[in-house]
Parts: C-alpha cells; structure tokens; sequence
C-alpha cells in the first residue's frame, strides 16, 4: 500500500476548511501550519483570476528530510506515509533545510520538526484524513496509489497529461498530486511575494529563528 | 525561466501564512568557522612537522590545545543550535547513518578522542614520537570532520546552492585559510622566514582557490537553475550585497594583497594582518552563503 493525495484545483474555491480542519485535528500552534491554502492572483483588472493552492508535505518515496534525519525521528510507515516521532526528535531543523516544499517547520511548543503525516493516526483507525473531511467539494482526493481501483488511482487515469507534481527536478518522487495545476499555483518563484497588508492579512516572514 | 513570466501573468500572492526565517543562523556559522579553526591548524601542523621537524617541535603543545578549543566551540555552537539541545545523545543510540550529521557527530567525536590522545602524549607523557603517531591518525580524520558539513548542506534538497563538490572544495579550503591564518598568529616570530613564506603562501593560495569558486558561481550560478539566480540576487544588488562584499574583500582579497606585499618586504606584521583578516572575513563569507538560500520561498 502506498497511499498518496490529489488536489483538483479546479475544483478548489479556497474556502480553507482543509486548513482548519487540520489545525484543530493537529492542534497545530499559531505561526505554523501542515495545510496551507495560497491565494494567488493572476492578471490585469479586469482580466484577472483568483487561483487556490492547498499545501501539505508531499510524502515523497525518496524523501529528503528522512535521508537527512540524524536520529531517524523521519521515517517511513508501511503505508508510504512520511511519519514523525517528535520524542526522538533534536530539532536540529535539517529536515527544514531538505524539504523542497517548505513543508516542515519547528513547532514552538515542542521545539521539534512537524508537518503534515496524512492524519496517520485516524488511518491507523480506518478514517479519512481531516482535510478529506472537510473539503466541501472533494477536491482532495486520497487512497492508495498501488490499488488501481481506488479513488485517485482512478483519478490519475482520467486525468493523464493533466497530472503535475511539484518540484519534479529535485527528485523526490512525491506522493501528492495535482489536477489543473500550472507554474503560478506550483512554482513559487511564477509569482510576486509582496510582503506587507493584502487580501485579509499581513504576508509576512516570522522573525530570524524561524520560531518564537 | 518562469521569474521572467512575472510581468505578463502579474501573479501576486495575495493570501498565505507568514513563511519561516532565517533557521540556521549565526550559531552554525560559528560552528562552521571553529571547525575550521579546529581542523586546519591540524593540516598545518602535520605538514609543518613534517617538513620542519627541528624548527617547529615547540608548536607541538599550542597546536593541540588551540584545536581542542576550537573544536569545543564546534561542538558548543552545534548542540546550542538544537532545538532540543538535551536529546543530542539520540545521535549515538538512535543513529541514521544516512545523515551527514550522523556521520559527523561520530567523527567529530573520534576527532576530540585522538586531540586528546595527543594532548596526553605531549604534556603528560612528553612523548613526541607517540604524538606525532597520533597526529598522523588525527590528520586523516580532519579530512572527512572538515568535510562532512558540506555533505550536510548538499544533502539540503531545498537549497539549490549548495552543491557538491563545490562546498566540499570551499570547506577545505576554508580549513586551510583557517589552519594557516591561526598558524601565522601563533607561532609569531619564533618562526623562521622560510616557514613564514610557506604559510604566507597556503594562505594566500587557499584565499584565491575559494575566491574563484565564490566568483565562478557568482557569476555563471544562475545560468545553470532558477532557484540560484533568485538565491544570488541577494547578493547582486539585495540585502546581502554589502556583506557579501566585505567577506570576500576581508577573507580572500586583502590577504592575497598583504601576502604579495609581505613576501615582496619580508614584513610579518602584514602577515599578521592577512591572518586576522581572513579569519574575520571567512566568517562573514560563510554566514552570507549559509544565509541567503534560507531567504527564498520554499513554496
């Protein structure tokens, strides 16, 4: 079993229920996030669009913060899931360093790594990740990826030619899919970061430390 | 190059959560420079003990408490910068030897081991033969403790800067800069001019070896990957210009200048100022690499 994750983002419309719905299942502290969704706006008034992109760690079959992880506190599950032991964690942050996805950070309670592990504990209980639950259009779609019949396998296969990843040059072979993606949703550098107050909130960096 | 699609998709990121800092910061710059304190005056003594045996014998003692203090203050910095600083036994009882950092801490531990083997044999024993023995050993493993944080960084997926073998070329050459620098400052005068020259000369040497290396991807970086040339623009003109600057004039362009000046007027006194310059500009030039591909957005 491998289990992996596709976004159809267009079906995405940014409501950002995943995000929450995953801070409260992972009682993830302010400043930091596993699930993410960045509004980015493309074009001239008035021919412009509004694009939503949810992100989470990729899971990646060769994953680099598991290769980097001095103490193994990164490590595979059966599943394919990219899990963390955050009691054998030393915060050594190199994990932060490896990942491509900017998909790890330093929790400010525990001082360790955490980020996304596909909710492994509600799969251990045969439930759906919590950000599955939520969505209210089902654009997030998960399941194993070696079971043909399965939602996203299924998925995959209607969508060929339209299936993207982010980051293919670097490797990692990430579990975690997108349908209708493009360079301005999956490549940060397709789009401007203009620090300062925009849409609802102040675009900012966290102070040096990367943690409070 | 998607960047240059910027002015005609006017993408603007109009909604996200605030992105991490700086996450390495000073402290492992300080571990990178102790160590290659630590380090190279280990490379300098062995070569100086090798081909200046009755010149050099009194460095014998300095030269291994110097090390011992630098590579303390590898290893302070480097468990100061844990997150979790009291788990960094779960290094050796948890060991994942996919990690350079693993692979390090376990060296670096069998380095401080063979120091203060050395220690042992100078100043309890006052055995030079059993010391030198030990320096031989100890020479060979600075080789892969000063090499393993380049491993480090090109095992850092994410930051496209850091490659290999290039870090690996500057690592060493920063423990040589290093080794020598410190070298010049402690032997003082009771060097001969012969053995001033030499050291003169690695420094000088190593200082221009990493200054075509920094200059090489400085310039032609970003025609290789994206994510370089975003990465180099704070250097080109961004925040980090002036620094980037003053490390590469402090650590490599002075002291090649004060070198060439010295040999011409045989004065050690601008010797001395090459030294304490390259070791103050080498930790600016490595703070501003290890800094700068921290500043892109990952995502």
């Amino acid at each position: 079993m491998q289990l992996g994750f596709l976004v159809d983002l267009h079906l995405c419309m940014g409501c950002k229920g995943c995000e929450i719905a995953c801070k409260v299942e992972n009682e993830v502290p302010l400043s930091t996030w596993r699930l993410r969704v960045k509004y980015v706006d493309v074009g001239t008034f008035p021919e412009t669009k509004r694009t939503f992109t949810p992100l989470r760690c990729n899971h990646c079959a060769n994953a680099p913060c598991e290769r980097i992880c001095p103490v193994s506190a990164l490590h595979y599950l059966e599943n394919g899931i990219v899990n963390i032991d955050k009691e054998r964690c030393i915060g050594c942050a190199g994990c932060v360093m490896a990942c491509p996805y900017g998909a790890i950070y330093i929790d400010p309670q525990t001082q360790t790594a955490d980020k996304c592990t596909y909710c492994a504990h509600r799969i251990a209980s045969a439930m759906m990740p919590s950000c599955v639950v939520a969505c209210p259009v089902e654009a997030n779609i998960f399941g194993d990826l070696d079971d043909p019949t399965s939602n996203i396998s299924k998925y995959i296969q209607q969508h060929q030619g339209n299936v993207q990843v982010r980051k293919p040059e670097k490797g990692t072979d990430p579990h975690h899919f997108y349908v209708g993606g493009g360079n301005v949703t999956l490549n940060p550098l397709a789009s401007e970061r203009i620090e300062g107050h925009n849409l609802f909130n102040n675009i900012t960096h966290l102070p040096v430390g990367g943690h409070h | 190059m998607v960047h240059e699609t910027l002015a005609a998709t006017h993408a603007v990121v109009t909604l996200d959560v605030a992105l991490p800092g700086i996450v390495w910061g000073w402290i492992i710059t300080m571990n990178m420079w102790a160590k290659s304190v630590g380090t190279g005056i280990i490379f300098l003594a062995f070569f100086l003990l090798k081909k200046y045996p009755e010149q050099t014998g009194f460095i014998r003692f300095p030269v291994v408490a110097v090390s011992i203090v630098f590579i303390h203050i590898f290893l302070f910095f480097t468990v100061i910068d844990l997150h979790q600083m009291f788990r960094f036994w779960h290094i050796f009882f948890y060991p994942h030897l996919t990690s350079a950092i693993t692979v390090g801490a376990w060296m670096a531990t069998g380095f401080v081991g063979l120091l203060f083997a050395m220690a042992y044999a100078i100043y309890m024993k006052k055995d030079e033969a059993m010391y030198d023995k030990f320096l031989g050993w100890t020479t060979l493993l600075a080789i892969p403790v000063t090499l393993y944080t380049a491993g480090l960084m090109a095992e850092s997926t994410a930051r496209e800067l850091w490659q290999m073998p290039t870090e690996s070329a500057q690592m060493i050459l920063a423990a040589l800069l290093a080794g020598s620098a410190t070298m010049l400052l402690l032997g003082g005068n009771q060097f001969s001019d012969p053995i001033k020259k030499d050291l003169g000369i690695i420094l000088g040497l190593s200082a221009f070896a990493a200054f075509i290396i920094y200059m090489s991807e400085y310039i032609f970086g970003a025609m290789k990957a994206e994510e370089v040339g975003a990465t180099l623009a704070f250097i080109k003109g961004g925040e980090y210009t002036a620094m980037f600057w003053i490390g590469q004039i402090m650590a490599f362009l002075a002291p090649m200048a004060l070198i060439c000046l010295s040999l011409k007027n045989k004065s050690y006194y601008l010797l001395k100022i090459a030294a304490v310059s390259a070791l103050v500009g080498l930790w600016v030039s490595k703070h501003v690499w290890l800094v700068i591909p921290q500043l892109l957005n990952m995502s």
